[in-house]
């Protein structure tokens, strides 16, 4: 039977404003609409959709509500500022934790703000962190501690990990029902992973280093508005 | 050195932005949601407010609203910590009464500079 290919910026409408930017396409084999995330991006809908994306020592964290039907996936890593710096930043706080819980953060509101549940009833799933890069800090490692001491922080418990190891990893996930598929990429040349990888590490760090912007609403030259 | 209100839903933000409030001298007093921060601020009062917006319970925007119905905090400087960062939303936040919009991530510095600012 021929796959019939559906253009699918018909369906932008129907997403979140946050994410009608993003493209998708059909995959006729699993029969859903397909959306593909790179790192530093996340994706989150209420609709029966498919995310994607290939980790290699970066993490992704599918989180669900099982009573709204919401779901989504991130996929980043750490800024790993230490290698470069002392263990802590000016007032002992890394950039780590800090970049590492916005792009929890920014999952988890997308989630609550239409329609989940409490933060405390979401249903967990963590994948990545794999060691695929050679002679360097296991950076992978660091990004599994990270999360699992994130989660632990938060009160959020885990329902399932796929994580370490020395493969990237090809996953989708389903949010309607919270089903995952993993496949291990043994065959394939790591370098494409650990290029994109690098790059998306060097931009972290800047906007890691920065921090958000700040707006002030009136004249603080002396002190009040 | 200030009081400062901390308002937000995730404790690991909490934990960073008190941890850099009190090495800078500051004290701190902490709230998970508008609720509990108004409550908070109905039995104390503090020289800052710094508060999450989207937040279980109540918004930051509606304890923005709700302290600025309060005659202790009618003056007080409220900054807003958020991963919110469209036009509309932080209008938003200005009608109601914030002092100023800080987009997460979290920089221990640009917050203690913007502190510093707004205290005077």
């Amino acid at each position: 039977m021929a796959a019939v290919l559906r253009p699918s910026r018909q369906l932008n409408h129907l997403r979140w404003p946050e994410f009608t930017h993003m493209n998708s396409y059909w995959d006729p084999v699993q029969n859903v609409e397909v959306v593909r995330i790179l790192a530093g991006e996340y994706y989150a809908t209420h609709r029966h959709e498919m995310i994607t994306t290939v980790l290699g020592s970066c993490i992704s964290v599918c989180i669900r509500d099982r009573i709204a039907n919401i779901g989504g996936m991130n996929h980043f890593m750490l800024p790993m500022e230490r290698e470069g710096r002392e263990n802590s930043g000016a007032h002992g706080l890394s950039a780590d934790a800090a970049y590492g819980s916005y792009a929890m953060e920014r999952l988890v509101n997308c989630i609550l703000k239409y329609g989940g549940c409490r933060r405390e009833q979401l249903e967990i799933k963590i994948f990545g962190g794999g060691r695929i890069m050679n002679g360097m800090a296991d950076i992978g490692l660091q990004n599994i501690a990270f999360i699992r001491a994130y989660l632990r922080t938060e009160g959020l418990t885990l329902a399932a990990e796929d994580v370490g190891g020395d493969c990237p990893r090809r996953m989708a996930y389903f949010p309607a029902t919270g089903k995952v598929l993993v496949k291990r990429l043994r065959n394939i040349r790591n370098e494409t992973i650990v290029q994109q990888e690098t790059a998306y590490l060097a931009n972290l760090r800047r906007e890691a280093t920065q921090g958000g912007e700040v707006e002030l609403f009136g004249d603080f030259t002396h002190g009040r508005r | 050195m200030a009081t400062i209100l901390i308002v937000d839903d995730s404790a690991s933000m909490r934990q960073m932005v008190e941890f850099t409030l009190k090495e800078a001298g500051h004290q701190v007093m902490v709230a998970e949601d508008g609720v509990m921060a108004l409550n908070l601020a109905k039995g104390a009062t503090s020289d800052l407010v710094i508060t999450d917006v989207n937040m279980p319970n109540m918004d930051g925007i509606t304890l923005i609203r709700e302290l600025r119905a309060l005659p202790a905090y009618k003056f007080t400087p409220i900054l807003t910590l958020t991963t919110e960062s469209t036009t509309d939303k932080k209008m938003e936040g200005k009608d109601a009464g914030a002092t100023g919009w800080i987009v997460k991530p979290f920089n221990p510095e640009k917050l203690l500079a913007t502190v510093n600012k707004v205290l005077g």
